[in-house]
Parts: structure tokens; sequence; C-alpha cells
């Protein structure tokens, strides 16, 4: 009983504790039958983890420093409408300058919070409503074709029924960011900064150019996840995926970043997503109607924001010794 | 430019600051009533109702965003689809009458926003995460009943809500009551100024005695209730609805907070605020319609503008 507990509560093994769970669960609704445990499922999986992944890392690099980034969704609209229109004859120079606005705009908005001290919830929105209209500008509000079909074909193709271009593309980018975030000082330094900022400023890091970086770290990821989205489409639209946001920041929760700062990590996000993920593709999988992984993603994150809420136990004890007093 | 701004603010401090910043937001106000004024056809009375109607949907949705960012619990991205889900409601149940189906509507919106406030107050639990869950939940509960069909009303009474009286937009009417309401719950109620109080330094509330958990549960009740007023006035324009109704309300409604100048950390902001940042962006959106800028470049500019205006906002309340 403690060690299932310590599963779940313990922020660096709950996201693959959730994980686990969904995929039993998934399994014994499955009863056999084989439609969960399919190639099909794993590699549809591996397509939604290629959309909102990365879109999530930029999220929660942010989380991770005591920010909140709403940009990411405009970015991954303005990213892919770039590629779509100056990657025409060479996709890798779409890639460039998409992923590039990604990271001006990071480092741009990182400046004004750092250099203003202001909150990044503000900066962030400003930065959203600007991309979007910037994205309207460019794409004069229509959405255009990108006439490089091969390269659409070529990203979503199935290697080994499992996997696509795009969504080894994705993996890639996590296994870089676990990385650099376990074996170089940047993960140090974020997880100090997101801890207690004054504290880490007094100590000797420059913390201003640690949030500027994260947030250039953090377009550049929603840029890449939006020009592969638009590749593979064929398409750009200035309408940006309205549910981005949202699915990022609950991804990035589930996978165990704390919303306050200083905990997470890039494996627990991407457990985060493939979670959601897996809930989205199983439950269609299996014949569940199609809104039921909605209920369940909401009812996790309900728990979740209740299980980590500050006050809890203090509610509970109070509540505890209420009730032993009265029966007395 | 950020070079200027920095020295600027260093030599700012208190009263003269605050006049600065004040005739900052003086000149910055004037410039837009200028250009607005100076605009043909921004004073007849096709544009001011335009106007009026552009405000007045989202204004509801706006001062119910005040109260949660005003009490610390930065935004909600949970009204857009509280709007859209007691919209359904309200149309559904429009065959008990309109009466009815109004308070039905906005029961629901209550119950639906005071569940997460009570949760956020009284735990503390983490407010943007339990404005998720409570989009997912929505969003799949509404999927679920209504196996993703528009759904259109169920009976008489949609004309409460739509139309005008005496010239007005009967919209703008519903708008201005709920500011009312909203600013008088505020300034001169015992609970209101708990709000105030509990967002700007919780702790300090506690110690102080303030039921902190009511405070920040009857913000969120206020919040679903304009937002379920909002709901019915869609409803009653579009004649039918869906979960896509009030989609993407929730960023321009804090982005219509940040521009009145409700600070973003809570303790500082009121309703009245909201209406002249409401205001505001539709003043922006109209006169570039008015000049001739395209639906993209309308887009592009208020985004810029709200941003500008949210840097200023914040520089001056910095201490």
């Amino acid at each position: 009983m403690q060690f299932a507990t310590k599963l779940l509560i313990e922020p660096n093994k709950r996201p693959f504790t959730i994980m686990a769970a969904v995929v039993i669960v998934l399994a014994l609704m499955d009863q056999g039958e084989g439609y969960f445990f399919s190639l099909g499922t794993v590699f549809s999986v591996m397509q939604l983890f290629a959309t909102f992944g990365l879109v999530a890392l930029g999220l929660g690099l942010s989380m991770l420093v005591r920010e909140f980034d709403l940009s990411v969704a405009g970015i991954v609209g303005l990213a892919g409408c770039i590629a779509v229109i100056t990657g025409a004859s060479s996709p890798w120079l779409g890639v460039l300058f998409g992923v590039g606005a990604g990271v001006v705009s990071g480092v741009i908005q990182g400046l004004i919070m750092t250099r203003l001290h202001l909150s990044s919830v503000g900066v962030t929105l400003g930065g959203l409503l600007t991309l979007q209209g910037l994205t309207y500008v460019l794409t004069e509000n229509k959405t255009i074709g990108y006439p490089n079909i091969a390269v659409a074909l070529g990203l979503n193709a199935p290697i080994g029924g499992l996997v696509s271009v795009r969504s080894v593309a994705a993996l890639a980018v996590f296994v870089i960011a676990a990385l650099a975030m376990t074996y170089t000082h940047i993960g140090r330094d974020i997880i100090a900064t997101g801890s207690d900022r004054r504290a880490s400023r007094v100590a000797g890091l420059k913390t201003d150019r640690v949030i500027i970086g994260v947030f250039a770290a953090s377009g550049a990821s929603a840029a890449l996840a939006g020009v592969l989205l638009s590749y593979s489409l064929g398409a750009a639209s200035p309408v940006a995926l309205a549910d981005v946001l949202p699915t990022a920041a609950a991804a990035s929760i589930v996978g165990g970043v704390s919303v306050v700062g200083g905990r997470g990590s890039p494996l627990g996000i991407a457990a985060g997503v493939l979670t959601l993920c897996i809930l989205r593709s199983g439950l269609s999988a299996i014949g569940v109607e199609p809104h039921v992984h909605d209920l369940v993603t909401g009812a996790i994150l309900l728990a979740i924001a209740v299980l980590d809420a500050p006050e809890l136990l203090q509610r509970v004890t109070a509540w505890r010794l209420d009730r032993a007093e009265r029966k007395a | 430019m950020s070079e200027v701004l920095l020295r600027a603010r260093f030599r700012l401090r208190g009263a003269r600051a605050r006049h600065l910043v004040l005739a900052v937001r003086v000149v910055a106000g004037g410039t837009i009533a200028a250009f607005a004024l100076s605009t043909p056809g921004f004073m007849s009375s096709l544009s001011i109702n335009a106007l009026l109607n552009a405000i007045s949907l989202i204004g509801c949705v706006a001062i119910g965003m005040t109260f949660i960012t005003l009490t610390g619990n930065i935004m909600s991205l949970c009204l857009g689809a509280t709007v859209s889900a007691s919209a359904l409601i309200f149309l559904a149940s429009l065959s008990f009458g309109v009466f009815a189906a109004f308070l039905i509507a906005l029961l629901f919106g209550v119950a639906i926003t005071a569940v997460q406030g009570f949760l956020v107050g009284s735990i503390r639990a983490n407010p943007i995460l339990v404005s998720i869950a409570g989009l997912s939940l929505l969003i799949g509960g509404a999927a679920l009943i209504t196996g993703g069909q528009r759904i259109y009303p169920s009976g008489e009474g949609l004309q409460m809500f739509k139309g005008r009286a005496a010239g007005v937009p009967v919209e703008a009417l519903y708008f201005f009551a709920t500011v009312v309401i909203g600013q008088i719950i505020l300034s001169y109620t015992r609970i209101g100024r708990e709000m105030t109080m509990v967002g700007s330094n919780l702790r300090a509330a506690t110690a102080a005695g303030i039921g902190t958990t009511s405070a920040i549960t009857y913000a969120y009740v206020i919040a679903g209730a304009c937002s379920a007023v909002s709901g019915v006035l869609l409803a009653a324009r579009y004649g039918s609805g869906d979960m896509e109704l009030g989609a993407g309300y929730d960023y321009i409604a804090i982005a219509a907070v940040l521009v009145g100048g409700t600070s973003i950390q809570g303790g500082s902001g009121s309703v009245l605020r909201t209406l002249v940042g409401v205001t505001v962006i539709a003043i922006i959106e109209v006169v570039l319609l008015l000049r001739g800028f395209s639906q993209q470049l309308q887009y592009l500019i208020t985004g810029i503008i709200v941003l500008l205006v949210i840097m200023l906002h914040t520089i001056g309340e910095r201490r």
C-alpha cells in the first residue's frame, strides 16, 4: 500500500505510474481482442505525440522556470505558415526559417520580461495575439497549400509500422532535451531558477539569461512542431489549433511538471504527452465514444490538482480532528 | 526602447511616479480617442451599434474573468467552454419558458465554476490546472450528451435577448447591467472587499480572519454567472449552438482584463477598468475597420497594441 502511494505521490515516478495504469486499464477493456495492442494504435499514438509533444515540451520548459508561455499556441501556427511559404523549393530552408522565427519570438519576449521585470502571462498573451496577427497577415487570411507533396508523404510514411519521420524527429528533440538537462549545467540552472530565482541570482547564476534561453528553446520547440505539422498536412492556415494550449499544459502537468516551478523533466513531459495520446488513440481503437477521452483526461487532471494542492493535508487533518471531536 | 523605459522606471518613485504613469495613460487614451473621433463615420449610429455589439458578449466574460484575476488566480481557461455549455443548456431548456431557461443556464454556469472555485479556495489547488480539468470535463460531457449535434431552441422567447430596445441593442443593456452589478458587489459588499484583500495578500487576509475559501469561491461563482449571461446572449443571437460558440473567449477576455489595468498578480483592479479594456480593444477594431485596414492587419495591430498596453500597465504598477 505504502509502495503504491509512493508511486502515485512521488513526482518523479508519478507520470510513469499514470501511464502504466492507463495502458493496463485499456488492455483490460480490450479483453484480448487485439485492437489496443496493435501496430496501428502505436503508430497513431506516435503521430499524436509528434503533434502535441513538442508544444508540451516548450510550455513545460517555461513552467520549469516558473513562467507560463502562452505564446506557444501562436508560434505553432506562425512557424507552420512561414515554413510553407519559404520552404516550397527546399524544405530545410522552411524548417530553418520556421524554427528561427520561434527562437526570435522567444528571445524578444524573454528580453521584455527580464529587462522590464514583467510577468510572463501578460507578455506572452500579447505575444500570442501578435503572433496570430502576423500569421493572418502572412497568409492573407487564407489557407496556403504546400506544393511539395513528396515531403508530406515522406514525413508521415510508417517506418517499421511503428513510427514516422515526424514522430522520430519529435522523439529526437526529447532525447536531446533530456540529455542536455541531465548531463550539462543547463538542467541545474533551469531547476535552480525555477525553485528560487532570488537565491539563484545571489548564488551567482545569471537567471535572466536562463529565462531568455528557456523562452528561446520553448519557441524553437513549438515552432518545430508547427513546421512538421504544416508540412505533413501539406497546408498552413491562420486558424490555429484551438485546443493546443490546454492539451500541452495538461500533458506537462500529467508529466510531473510543477506549476510553481522547479520540478519536472523532459522524460516526464514525454510520459505525460504519451499518456494523453494513448488515452485518445487507445479509447478510439477499442471503440469507446470519441469524447470519453476528454472526460478521462479531465478526471485525471482534477485528481492531480487535488493531490498536489498545498493545503490538502491541512484540510484533511482538520476535518478528521473535527470529526473525532464530535464523536467524543 | 527598453533602456529608456528602464531609466524612466528608476526615476519614477512614489507619488510622482504615479502621476507620470497616469499622464502616460491619459495621453495614450487621448490618442486612441482622437484617432477614433477623427475617423469618418465613427460617430455614426451604425458603428456605435457595431461597437456595442462587439463589447457586449465578450464583455460579460471579461467581467467574470476580472474576479478570478483580482483574487490572485491569474485566469481560467474554462470560461469559454462555460459560455458554450450554458448556451446549450439555455436552448435545451427553453421549453420550460424563457425565464426558467435563463435561470437554469445561470445556475449551471455557477455550478461549473463554483466547484472549481471551492477547490482553488479551500485546498489552494492550482487555478490554471483546475480550469483545464474543467474544460476537458465540459467538452467531453457536452459531446457525450449532445452526440456532437447542434442544439436548436426547444421553445419560444429568444426575442427577449436580442434586437433593440429604445434604439440600443438589448445585449448592451444586459452587459451594462452586469457591469453595474459586478462593480457594486466589488466595492460595496463585504465579500467584494474581501476578494480584493485575498488577491493582494492571501496570508495577510487569512491572518486577518477573512474566509478566504468563501471569497475565492464567490469570485468563481460570479465568473460563472457572467459567462452564463454571455452564453444566453450568444444563443439568442445565433439561434442555435454548439461547443464552438465561446471557444477562444478566454484569451480575449483576459486580454481585456489586462488592457483595462487589473493586475495579473491580483489585489488591484475593478470591473470598470475591464469595461475600459473591452471598450478600448473594440474601438481599435472598429477604427481599423473604418479606415479600411484588411482583416489580417486588424488582428496584427490589435495584438501589438494589446502587448504595448499590458507592458505600460505593468511598468506602472511595479514597485
